[in-house]
């Protein structure tokens, strides 16, 4: 057996040493892959949240309570804030072309007199309160529209942020509106003229930390995509493997390979080794990417945790379960394109589960329930343990355990369909 | 050439799921330590099955075949030392070199180290590839493919060899070398030699004796000049082939 899995190891070495186009395609899709994603993840991310969304403020009420909403948006550095007085956009249809045209995802008018609308409803409130008389907030008060101008392609979460600011800046202004007011009225009850001091900062202050204390374990584009796009990777080596197995297969060279003595496993587990070592060195080269030239690019660099063990006990894993998977397809299928086209789109739809492309915990419940069976995601959670959360060796054995079951399984199933095949021939 | 039995083929029948008949059909044979034997037939007489079948690459569906005296059905795994096994495919990866080819197949039946670095060079030399042997095999000749291909089958040193078709393709003068070849390991060697050719006047020389099949059953089993010398009128085994088959051998 391992006579024969190092015979099978030498030619598979030989074989890549020989196919330099394959191995360049090998490393270098995968590093091109993590790049791209990356960048274009962490200018997405930078847009959001740096830059912030881009909004479009029309303020036709040039009055207290579009200098609040102005300051406001400022101070929480949520969105972009471009200042209209009305000039460029004088009417809802010239606005909503704006945000058609993609400049802005949210556009906010603030109507003519809305300052004064709370003015006067606040001191009628505090009228008929004053003098006891019923108020009918219904027919006494004047409503005051604020049209929200959205991108259809904009994130309900963006529009709520931008809402509930809008409704927090109204209620500051008018609580002051209030208790200016109040001060006012209450002047004619008091002995001494006085005014009521509003406090320019907040008695509430809010501080937001990660459950991790440490500023590398901070989520970012790099600490996502790296892991993400590199376990993408290892299990899409299973297409050329899958290819490799059937085409030796295919040709004369499966008759000769069947008359040797050995098992069918024996027979490739030479090969196995050698796409393993390959998805190894491909993780390795994805974290050097990461440490190293990313932060060249003006990105975050990549923190890989503090326990090399189990970075490389899961990498690992990730590994053998892509290439037992590798396996499985080149055994079932019978041609190159059928295993291609299957195992690509296998591998697309299993990434897309396992929270790839998308973090898991956005999904629907179900979508979340049928991640759990991705391999993919029993990776990335690991890398994840390791990267964001302290996570030890004990934290992802059982990601491990999963993920070496699985591909445990893949041998077996592989084996037995062997078996039947020959049986049936 | 001895008479100790190295092959025996009891109704031996094939069936391959979803066909109408049996590929093999109730086929006995028996073959003798350093024959040369000839399986001739028209395409779809069952030739490659029984190879298949005899290098362990197939199951059979019922019969029974020993291979130097062990049981194919329970000794599959140590048969397949004894078995030499050539197909007609060139079974090579072309992108490694004679050498390095051969070194893998050496390993795969168990060879390693000095020992089997000398075996292959002693058989490059002995085939004449010493010159192209660390070249990739893509880039040789049709024959020196052939000829590797064959080194392949012998590396390991067996008693039985099983050529399929093993002139497939190949000019007169290198059908011709690699006959020659054949007939050494046959006579210094003592390897017993199985094989298919569609070269009727070839096999007629080179073969001890013959079976013709035709539908998975065997029509005629014998010395190939005893077989033509049973009737006046037929002067070749391609005259008796027709006549059995009612076919040329490479129609159906």
């Amino acid at each position: 057996m391992i006579k024969r899995s190092i015979a099978t190891f030498l030619k598979e070495f030989k074989l890549l040493k020989h196919d330099r186009i394959g191995v360049l395609v090998l490393f270098a899709m995968p590093v091109l892959l993590i790049l791209i994603m990356t960048l274009v993840q962490n200018e997405a991310y930078k847009s959001l949240n740096e830059a912030g969304i881009p909004v479009l403020f029309v303020d036709r009420d040039q009055d207290s309570l579009s200098v609040a909403i102005e300051k406001g948006f400022e101070s929480s550095q949520l969105c972009r804030l471009t200042m209209d007085d009305g000039t460029l956009f004088p009417t809802e249809a010239s606005v909503r072309e704006a945000v058609l045209s993609g400049e802005y995802l949210v556009a906010v008018t603030i109507p003519e007199g809305a300052t004064r609308a709370i003015r006067e409803n606040i001191g009628d409130i505090m009228d008929a309160f004053l003098e006891g008389e019923e108020f009918d907030p219904e027919t006494s008060m004047d409503i005051v529209h604020v049209p929200i101008i959205v991108d259809p392609i904009a994130r309900k979460s963006f529009v709520m942020a931008i809402t509930f600011g809008l409704r927090e800046f109204i209620g500051s202004v008018k609580t002051g509106v209030t208790f200016k007011l109040m001060g006012e009225r209450m002047q004619e009850y008091l002995p001494v003229q006085r005014e009521i001091q509003m406090p320019t900062v907040d008695f509430f202050e809010f501080e937001e930390k990660y459950a991790i204390d440490k500023e590398q374990y901070q989520p970012n584009a790099v600490q996502h995509n790296v892991p993400a796009w590199a376990i993408f990777a290892i299990f899409f080596i299973t297409v050329p493997l899958a290819a490799s197995i059937i085409l030796e297969r295919a040709e004369g060279l499966y008759i000769r390979m069947r008359a040797f003595p050995g098992s069918y496993l024996s027979k490739l587990s030479g090969k196995l080794v050698v796409y393993i070592i390959v998805a190894m060195i491909q993780f390795a080269m994805t974290l050097m990417i990461g440490k190293l030239l990313l932060p060249l690019m003006g990105l975050p660099e990549l923190y890989i945790g503090e326990s090399g063990l189990a970075l490389f006990t899961l990498a690992l894993s990730v590994s053998m379960a892509a290439i037992g998977y590798g396996l499985l397809l080149g055994t079932v299928f019978n041609t190159p394109p059928q295993s291609s086209i299957f195992g690509g789109v296998s591998i697309l739809i299993m990434s897309a589960l396992g929270g790839i492309w998308v973090p898991v915990n956005i999904m629907p419940a179900v979508m979340q329930d049928i991640a759990a069976f991705s391999p993919l995601n029993w990776g990335l959670s690991g890398f994840y343990d390791l990267f964001l959360k302290e996570g030890t060796f004990a934290t992802i054995l059982p990601n491990c355990i999963k993920l070496l079951t699985f591909f445990v399984v893949c041998l077996l199933v592989s084996v037995f369909v062997y078996q039947r095949k020959r049986k049936y021939q | 050439m001895n008479n100790s039995l190295i092959i025996s083929i009891e109704n031996l029948c094939k069936h391959y799921r979803n066909a109408d008949k049996n590929a093999l059909d109730g086929l006995n044979l028996t073959i003798v330590e350093g024959e040369v034997f000839g399986v001739l037939g028209p395409n779809g007489a069952g030739k490659t099955t029984l190879f298949s079948i005899l290098s362990g690459i197939l199951p059979l569906t019922s019969g029974k075949v020993t291979i130097a005296g062990l049981d194919l059905k329970t000794d599959l795994e140590s048969i397949k030392y004894k078995l030499g096994v050539v197909p007609q495919e060139i079974a090579l990866y072309p992108s490694l070199s004679a050498e390095d080819n051969l070194l893998y197949i050496g390993r795969m039946y168990g060879m390693t180290g000095e020992e089997l670095k000398e075996k292959v060079d002693y058989r490059i030399r002995q085939f004449g590839l010493t010159e192209v042997k660390d070249k990739p095999v893509k880039t040789y000749s049709g024959g020196m493919k052939r000829r590797v291909n064959l080194l392949g089958g012998i590396l390991h040193q067996p008693e039985v060899l099983i050529l399929d078709e093993p002139t497939e393709g190949m000019d007169v003068q290198s059908r011709a070398v690699m006959m020659e070849m054949l007939r050494k390991l046959n006579k210094e060697e003592g390897m017993t030699i199985l094989y298919t050719s569609h070269y009727l006047e070839q096999a007629e020389i080179f073969c001890d004796r013959v079976a013709i099949l035709n539908h998975g059953k065997q029509l005629v089993v014998g010395d190939p000049k005893d077989l033509i010398d049973r009737n006046e009128d037929r002067s070749s085994l391609e005259e008796l082939f027709l006549e059995l088959t009612g076919t040329t051998i490479v129609g159906s």
